[in-house]
């Protein structure tokens, strides 16, 4: 809801079937994880989304799906050229 | 929040022998993934080797062994918060075999320390060129 745009304290509350002190404990929660940030407009507050954080959070999942990729890519070729050593060799391997 | 595992799946033209060698071997995991000094794919064994995404030291511990199938270990840093949880699954399917890659957790770790995605990117292109490629060049001479 907040993602689009920044939208002050109460018009959050509306939106949702809970009681006003319920939302601000919501979203003092996730002002600490840093999610939002709340910023003093006059009058009102006004929250705002911070979604990069969120991109943080699964810049890890990102990175070890990229790196796992490559990884097994490499496996395919270890085991490809494996093979292709294996078939190379065997004429060449003297029998007991 | 994004908590799920990264699953990979592969479908690898080799044995489930030959496949489980070359995840479980210390010198065939050398040629693709990891130069140890040792492993062994017993429950408790650990190893630790430096390098990877952020160029941390990392902490391995071997988890669960089903010999041929199934092999999991810890992954985790030396001085970082979190855990996370590394596991291969192999499936025989007739000539080939089917590799399951999970590593689960890779959220915990903190993201602060992430680095950014070429730091990453760079990390690991190192260790596969420092490590596969060289070797594989060297085998074709």
């Amino acid at each position: 809801m907040i993602a689009n745009q920044p939208m002050n304290l109460n018009a959050v509350a509306e939106r949702f079937d809970i009681s006003r002190p319920a939302i601000s404990k919501q979203i003092k929660i996730l002002t600490q994880c840093g999610l939002v940030t709340i910023e003093q407009r006059g009058r009102e507050r006004y929250c705002e989304a911070k979604l990069q954080k969120l991109n943080e959070v699964s810049e890890w999942v990102e990175q070890y799906r990229v790196f796992w990729n490559q990884k097994l890519d490499a496996l395919e070729d270890f085991l490809a050229k494996d093979i292709a050593n294996e078939t190379m060799n065997k004429p060449i391997k003297h029998k007991k | 929040m994004k908590n799920e595992p990264v699953i990979i799946e592969r479908t690898l033209k080799a044995s489930a022998d030959r496949v489980w060698k070359a995840i479980s071997d210390k010198d065939q995991l050398k040629k693709w993934f990891l130069d140890l000094a040792e492993f062994k794919p017993e429950v408790g064994f650990e190893f630790s080797f430096e390098g990877g995404p952020a160029q941390h030291l990392h902490l391995c511990k071997v988890t669960k062994v089903e010999y041929g199938k199934l092999l999991q270990y810890t992954w985790r840093f030396g001085g970082l918060r979190g855990d996370s949880l590394l596991t291969f699954e192999l499936f025989p399917e007739g000539d080939s075999t089917k590799l399951i890659l999970t590593h689960a957790g890779v959220e915990t770790f903190p993201a602060e320390e992430v680095g950014t995605k070429e730091e990453f990117a760079e990390g690991w292109s190192n260790l596969l060129d420092s490590s596969l490629k060289v070797y594989l060049g060297k085998k074709e001479d």
